[in-house]
């Protein structure tokens, strides 16, 4: 074994280059390399999951594929990424269909990928999911920003193609259960490239017109394609958006689409979308009934609540207390007829003392045999007043008026008819007995059988007390 | 239409209070024989706005014009009588 170092230096030896020995620049490698691998490879497709996925200003996507033991980069063109139907994000397993490049500057080989497909999920059905999952967590799909159907939509929006099942369907329905019904069409197109726009900008459009309360938008059934317009974001957003409440009727009831989770209702088809807006309107009226009807029963009850209270208030203290009270004065006109007839009976004991001593000092003074005689008569009448007093008594609380005129005629007064007077103090408090009872100038009054007269006295005399010497004049 | 009442929407709100303060009770005669007439009144007003619409068929263009639809599109004659 040499030692290298023992070997003279490279200058001193003259080593010829080997026959075959090419020297390259790196450019010239790097083409060459560049001219294996795109040529040896061709199409391609290749399975990963992607990671430090980025799009760029530009529009290009850029990102690696990787899967456990190695990692590609990879770059798609924005003309490319223009088709993707769902968004490209890290973590996704994917099949990239591509060409491979090598990037001269960087000396890097790359996946060209023009096209890329979710692996599990269809890329429609990714797309689909991931906007769901984003606009959800933008909270555009809250219960909160769901807003009611206008009972009464003074025109209602719908927008649709004319060409397509679902405008007929919905004019029949609102035609047939609402005949005059205002509505607004604004047409578009609902399938295809650029469907998206043309309904996002038809729902800002007919929002803004006035008098539109409620928009349908929507279309007939299709394949999953027809009706992904419905799936992607600027309807979405435009729906969000849209001023006044939007029905959603896209494809059959099985079809749920992005529009659908925005949209205020979602219905079935486009006829259940006609039947809602309407029945919005016909629950209205019949709400509208139930307001009347409760209003008139709150009137009544009102009423009848008073009418109740009036009543009570009555037969507390009112109108029903009336009886009480007449059975009160009741008792009161039998007390009053009582002490009345107590009062009678009085008066009546009191004028036969009375008379008594009337007729007693009449006796005691003698005046005669004609006195004698009328006393038998006197004392006859006295004996009948009674009996007669007594069964008038007994019926004067029954017949209360007329007994005290009757009791006058009754009086033992009723001798004065025979001539004789009966004189009374000035206050007729008592009646006279003594002519020393009186002083001239009192006033007396006398009884007379027809009248009275009020008399002043000119003067007074008394005569014997025991009996009068002469006759006197009956004063 | 009565002066006194603004639109639709607030007539069935200023109904729907009328209601609630009459079935709560407790005013006066007056004024509750006052609130049922405006509660009827207000009623009446609901309804006819219901039933008043009239049918018509447009279409709004992509230059912002609202037109009158072709009548082919209503299924049979398009606004029907008068304007």
């Amino acid at each position: 074994m040499t030692d290298l170092f023992s070997q003279p230096f490279e200058e001193d030896r003259q080593t010829p280059a080997p026959l075959d020995r090419r020297i390259v620049t790196v450019s010239q490698l790097t083409a060459s390399i560049r001219g294996l691998l795109e040529s040896g490879f061709g199409d391609v497709w290749v399975e990963g999951e992607i990671s430090n996925c980025r799009l760029w200003n530009t529009g290009h996507l850029y990102f690696t594929l990787k899967d456990g033991g190695a990692q590609i980069k990879a770059v798609m063109y924005r003309s490319a990424v223009r088709y993707l139907k769902f968004k490209a994000e890290d973590g996704l397993r994917v099949i990239a269909r591509g060409r491979i490049g090598v990037y001269e500057p960087k000396g890097e080989y790359q996946i060209l990928c023009d096209h890329l497909q979710p692996q599990g999920l269809g890329a429609l059905q990714l797309a689909f999911e991931q906007l769901k999952k984003r606009l959800q967590a933008e909270g555009l799909f809250e219960a909160s920003r769901k807003r009611a159907l206008p009972a009464l939509p003074a025109r209602i929006g719908i927008v649709t193609s004319l060409d397509g099942a679902a405008l007929g369907d919905i004019i029949k329905v609102l035609t047939r259960r609402h005949p005059n019904t205002h509505l607004v069409i604004r047409p578009t197109r609902v399938q295809g490239d650029g469907a998206a726009a043309e309904i996002a900008d038809a729902v800002r459009a007919i929002g803004r017109v006035p008098g539109v309360h409620v928009v349908i938008v929507g279309r007939g059934g299709g394949s999953a394609e027809d009706l992904w317009p419905f799936n992607q974001e600027p309807v979405a957003r435009a729906i969000a958006a849209c001023p006044v409440p939007v029905v959603t009727a896209v494809g059959h009831e099985v079809d749920f689409t992005i529009a659908d989770f925005v949209a205020d209702v979602r219905a079935p088809t486009p006829s259940a979308a006609a039947e809602m807006v309407i029945a919005a309107k016909e629950e209205f009226s019949a709400r509208l009934d139930r307001q009347e009807r409760r209003l008139r029963a709150a009137m009544a009850s009102g009423l009848e609540r008073r009418r109740t209270r009036l009543h009570l208030l009555g037969s507390r203290r009112g109108l029903a207390g009336f009886p009480a009270r007449l059975a009160m004065s009741g008792r009161h006109a039998a007390e009053l007829t009582h002490q009345l007839r107590d009062a009678m009976l009085n008066a009546r004991t009191r004028r036969e003392r009375e008379l008594r001593t009337l007729a007693l000092r009449l006796e005691a003074r003698d005046l005669g045999r004609r006195l004698a005689a009328i006393r038998g008569r006197l004392e006859g009448a006295t004996g009948r007043l009674h009996a007669g007093m007594a069964r008038r008594v007994d019926r004067a609380s029954a017949r209360l008026g007329g007994t005290v005129g009757r009791l006058e005629s009754l009086s033992p007064l009723a001798v004065l008819g025979r001539g004789y007077a009966v004189c009374w103090n000035g206050d007729r408090s008592s009646i006279l007995r003594r002519a020393s009872g009186v002083a001239a100038g009192d006033r007396v009054h006398v009884t007379l059988h027809d009248g009275e007269l009020h008399c002043s006295v000119e003067s007074t005399e008394s005569t014997d007390t025991q009996i009068p010497s002469r006759s006197s004049r009956a004063s | 239409m009565d002066p006194t009442i603004k639109d639709f929407e607030s007539a069935v709100a200023e109904l729907d209070g009328i209601v609630k303060t009459l079935e709560e009770g407790d005013l006066a005669l007056e004024k509750s024989l006052e609130l049922y007439e405006r509660g009827v009144q207000l009623a009446r007003f609901c309804h006819s706005k219901l039933e008043g619409a009239e049918r018509r068929i447009e279409l709004l263009n992509e230059r912002g014009e609202i037109k009158d639809a072709p009548p082919a599109l209503g299924l049979g004659p398009g606004p029907a009588g008068t304007k």
